[in-house]
């Protein structure tokens, strides 16, 4: 048996028939080939999976595909703009902050999430908000500082856009 | 010589901007037209005969195309024929991919189905009937080497599965003059590099050759484990991105292999599986538990002449690594120290848990956890000061290059420097102030002082020095290759001869070829990643043994000269020039000098592309046509000690980075929480290519072992049941725990190596535990607290203090 759903994804709307035991992040990877979100754990811990569901941050394996019917999802891939990368995207290059690349999709919308809601966080808010997302390479330390970084592009992005 | 205007700067990740987008390709990304999605069926006893399995109801699910189950396996397979990690055995034990009419672990595969979804085969799986008749289990190594204990199997007759010893020096005389024998029992607890990324195998079977597709660090491993298991050679094996390595996906990685290539031939469809993280928690390997009785023979000034270790290793429930972690210490055997003589006696005890693989350090966290606690308990007991007993035994700038009594070069450094430099960065006067303030509070500081060596560059003959008698040697030296080749249009590709997991080689190796070939680096570029049927790859080509910077720099710097040699060759033909008087810059190849009329004709990389491929009537007599050079490297000093000699000195590494870590903590005594208010590591590295790629090597792996130290692990209970199967449980740090690390590079460069380069890749996990224990034993030491057991969980903290408060 099968569900209908209906969902907008970085902007597109989508149609499908899905299982009801379908996870959103499956639904994301194998029904309409956005493999940018991945999955580490699929019980809510590493955070690789880290989605926006209208505006929130969402782990994707935490959500069933039919609790998104109506929903506006973004991922990853819908972050950077005619090639250009998204300010958050570009300073996790610029800092290094990233090496196997696995938990990096997951971290750049925890980023983005939490620079949304708080464009100047301190570097303890830092380690708070993003303590929901696992990195076994880096040991932080670059993503840190690129957060802090992320967040001054930001504001001069932000100006820039409006 | 190369210029150097891209090596030694932090040159942009290469690799990133495809990461940040989503759009690195990870196996779990691919898909094949037909493919089908596999499960495990795996045990859950840690000890139980298989009696019957039936997959028959299984077989019956609409959507179910291939069952294989134990008897399967022995029938369309065979044992994979026993590495070197397994040539300690008494007898040889035939080992499959999957569980035959035994399980000895937790999680160890039974049975694997394929189906047109991955939900349809998590549904077959529970149509499949095992019948499995329990046995007593075993988990300590203790209980296991009783003659009484469960036997896992039956042809050893016993638990303790090998024992062997290596002697360097004299030990016994050191001990016979020694003012006094100081003694203790460490402990170091199973733990795991948990890749963020599981196992993943997508394997497809056509008609002229079977490809897989994994990521797997040691694509040799697979190579080799296809052939032998399922007879088949034409055999290709890619490796597309990879999410994180750390020694975690070299060996037991391949019985996956094997068994997705076998449902793939059975299904005549593609087949891709993919590891869950709970599946990776019990069944995708973890390090040994290692107990260490240590003795250290010590003069009154504080002078260590000999150590005797015996090292008992839990292995878990396989034979097939049965001695990785004992012969990985012979890397770091002296760690820093200019001690001549040591005996090192070890034991592998097989116990119901997973079997064990390398992981970030693999056996020299142990090795130095040995030497780092000894060097604290010889200063405790003779009333000295822990950093000065260092300071004395420690090898001196002036003895460089230096051999080490088991034969290992240290090429170059300086490890006083690096402790000198440390106490500077730390402020360890100012941390005893503050440390003196607290005294009697309830929170207690404490700082830990430790120095350690990474080494890096494997030596495939390292195994031989405890198996001289093998009849098959392992491979020796190493051999590795690399192809750089210049485009029609003028931008330059190459390709390594090993997999990435993430460590930037793509970046790193362009900047050799950049600077090398002296061309813009924003016109290098990798074509790919591992494919073996393109790659040119040898023994060395693996994600593993720090093999990086030795082996692909080499090569690739190797590679990146041959064509430069090209280029001049034929740019002197095309501007009538003499090669010896050229020069090239940001792809232009331009004549030393000017003429009084101005700069000379000039030609640019993509001229000469144009030419090479394109126009025969232009090139010189006798010029092989194309623009692309393939170099395979051998370390040109891997002698003397290549083989092992008389008395077992072998190099089992090739170059030996260094570094001191100082380690500063916060004990709660309430309630045993230790907080690291700040971690400082000093480090040589050698030359550094890329400096900002090495800080992330060594922040990551100095945080993994910090982690690791504070209560990361794995926990059985006594039933051999995995009671840490999420990483929560698991207790791997977050943003919250893992402290700010400082770094400060004190490169020495090796005089060995192409560029001055040593290995920077996960020397930071291998003294951190032993920073971490230093620190909190000195935090508690208003207790009198002896810290010789790993982790240093609140529990296990607070149960310290309680017993000497």
């Amino acid at each position: 048996m099968t569900h209908s759903i209906r969902l907008t994804v970085n902007g597109e709307t989508y149609e499908r028939e899905v299982e009801a035991r379908t996870l959103l992040v499956h639904f994301l990877r194998e029904q309409i080939g956005l493999t940018g979100t991945h999955v580490g754990c699929v019980v809510g811990e590493c955070g690789a999976c880290s989605v926006l569901v209208n505006g929130a941050l969402v782990k994707a394996c935490l959500m069933l595909a039919v609790q998104a019917d109506g929903c506006e999802v973004t991922t990853v891939e819908g972050l950077s703009t005619r090639g250009a990368l998204h300010p958050v995207q570009q300073a996790l290059v610029d800092g290094f902050a990233l090496q196997c690349g696995f938990c990096t999709p997951g971290f750049v919308m925890a980023v983005h999430a939490l620079l949304a809601r708080t464009p100047d966080p301190t570097e303890e808010q830092i380690r708070e908000e993003l303590s929901s997302n696992l990195c076994m390479c880096t040991g932080y330390v670059q993503i840190i500082e690129a957060v802090k970084d992320a967040a001054s592009r930001l504001k001069s992005w932000n100006r820039g856009s409006t | 010589m190369e210029s150097r205007k891209y090596i030694g700067r932090s040159a942009r990740s290469k690799e990133a901007p495809r990461y940040v987008t989503g759009r690195g390709r990870y196996v779990d990304d691919l898909a094949l037209p037909r493919m089908l999605h596999a499960c495990i069926l795996r045990s859950p006893y840690a000890h139980a005969r298989i009696v019957a399995v039936d997959g028959r109801r299984a077989e019956a699910l609409p959507g179910v195309k291939a069952v294989v189950t134990p008897e399967a396996v022995k029938r369309l397979s065979r044992p994979f024929k026993p590495g070197r990690y397994a040539a300690g055995l008494r007898v040889p034990i035939p080992e499959y991919a999957g569980a035959i009419d035994k399980v000895r672990y937790v999680g160890e595969p039974v049975a694997i189905v394929a189906a047109e979804t991955r939900a349809g085969a998590e549904d077959a799986l529970e149509l499949i009937d095992v019948e499995y008749d329990p046995l007593p289990s075993v988990v300590s190594t203790e209980e296991a080497a009783l003659p009484s204990a469960p036997v896992l199997y039956e042809e050893l007759g016993g638990n303790v599965a090998w024992e062997g010893h290596v002697a360097y020096g004299d030990p016994d005389a050191a001990f016979a003059r020694a003012d006094r024998i100081v003694r203790q029992h460490l402990t170091m607890h199973r733990y795991s590099s948990t890749p963020l990324e599981p196992f993943a195998c997508l394997a497809e079977a056509a008609p002229e050759r079977l490809t897989i597709w994994c990521n797997s660090q040691s694509p040799d491993v697979i190579y080799e484990a296809l052939s032998e298991a399922l007879g088949i050679d034409a055999v290709r094996v890619i490796v597309p991105d990879v999410g994180g390595g750390f020694g975690q996906k070299i060996h037991l990685i391949r019985k996956y292999a094997v068994l997705t290539a076998l449902l793939a031939v059975e299904a005549g469809r593609p087949v891709k599986w993919i590891e869950d993280r709970s599946e990776h928690m019990t069944a995708g390997g973890h390090s040994c538990e290692q107990e260490f009785d240590v003795e250290a023979a010590v003069t009154a000034e504080g002078e260590v002449l000999g150590l005797k270790i015996r090292d008992t290793d839990d292995v878990g429930g396989s034979v097939s690594t049965l001695t990785i972690h004992f012969t990985n210490k012979l890397n770091n055997l002296f760690n820093t120290y200019k001690v001549q003589h040591l005996r090192l006696d070890g034991r592998s005890v097989l116990t119901n848990k997973c079997p064990v693989v390398p992981n970030r350090g693999i056996g020299k966290p142990g090795m130095c956890f040995v030497w780092e606690r000894t060097m604290d308990l010889v200063a405790r007991e003779l009333g000295l000061d822990a950093i000065e007993v260092r300071r004395s035994n420690l090898v001196r700038k002036e003895q460089f290059p230096y051999t080490t009594p088991n034969g290992n070069i240290h090429g170059s450094g300086d490890y006083e420097a690096l402790l000198d430099r440390v106490l500077v960065n730390v402020e360890y006067a100012e941390v005893r102030r503050r440390q003196a303030e607290r005294r009697g509070g309830s929170t207690l500081l404490g700082i830990g002082v430790v120095i350690g060596v990474e080494p890096g560059g494997r030596n495939a003959a390292r195994d031989m020095a405890i198996f001289p008698q093998s009849a098959q040697m392992p491979g020796s030296g190493g051999v590795e290759g690399a192809t750089v080749k210049i485009e029609k249009n003028g931008s330059v590709v190459f390709t390594l001869g090993s997999p990435s997991c993430g460590q930037s080689h793509e970046t790193t190796a362009a900047q050799i070829v950049a600077d090398v070939l002296g061309v813009a680096l924003e016109r290098v570029s990798a074509a790919g990643t591992f494919d073996s049927v393109s790659s040119p790859w040898g023994i060395s080509s693996s994600n593993s043994g720090n093999n990086f910077h030795l082996y692909d720099v080499g090569a690739v710097h190797g590679a990146a000269t041959r064509l430069r040699d090209k280029v001049l060759t034929l740019a002197a033909s095309v501007l009538r020039a003499d090669p010896s008087l050229l020069r090239i810059e940001d792809g232009v190849v331009i004549p030393r000098g000017t003429g009084p009329r101005g700069p000379v004709e000039s030609v640019t990389f993509a001229e000469l592309g144009k030419i090479a491929y394109t126009n025969q009537a232009l090139l010189p007599p006798g010029f092989e046509p194309g623009l692309q050079a393939t170099y395979y490297h051998s370390h040109p000093h891997a002698d003397p000690l290549m083989l092992p000699d008389m008395q077992g000195r072998v190099r089992a590494q090739y170059t030996f980075s260094s570094a001191a870590h100082a380690a500063v903590v916060e004990v709660d005594v309430e309630t045993g929480r230790v907080r690291v208010v700040r971690y400082v590591i000093v480090s040589d590295n050698g030359t550094l290519i890329n400096p900002a790629v090495v800080d992330g090597q060594i922040y990551g792996s100095a945080a993994h072992g910090i982690s690791v130290a504070l209560g990361e692990g794995f926990v059985y209970g006594a039933d051999g049941q995995l009671l840490t199967l999420t990483l929560l449980d698991y207790g791997k740090s977050t943003t919250l725990e893992t402290p700010r690390i400082e770094v400060e590079h004190c490169p020495v460069p090796d005089p060995f190596t192409t560029l001055g380069q040593k290995a920077a890749g996960e020397g930071a996990a291998i003294p951190s535990p032993a920073a971490i224990a230093s620190a909190v034993e000195d935090a508690l030491a208003p207790f009198g607290v002896e810290v010789r057991e790993l982790p240093l969980s609140p529990e296990r903290v607070w149960e310290l203090i309680r017993a000497r408060a």
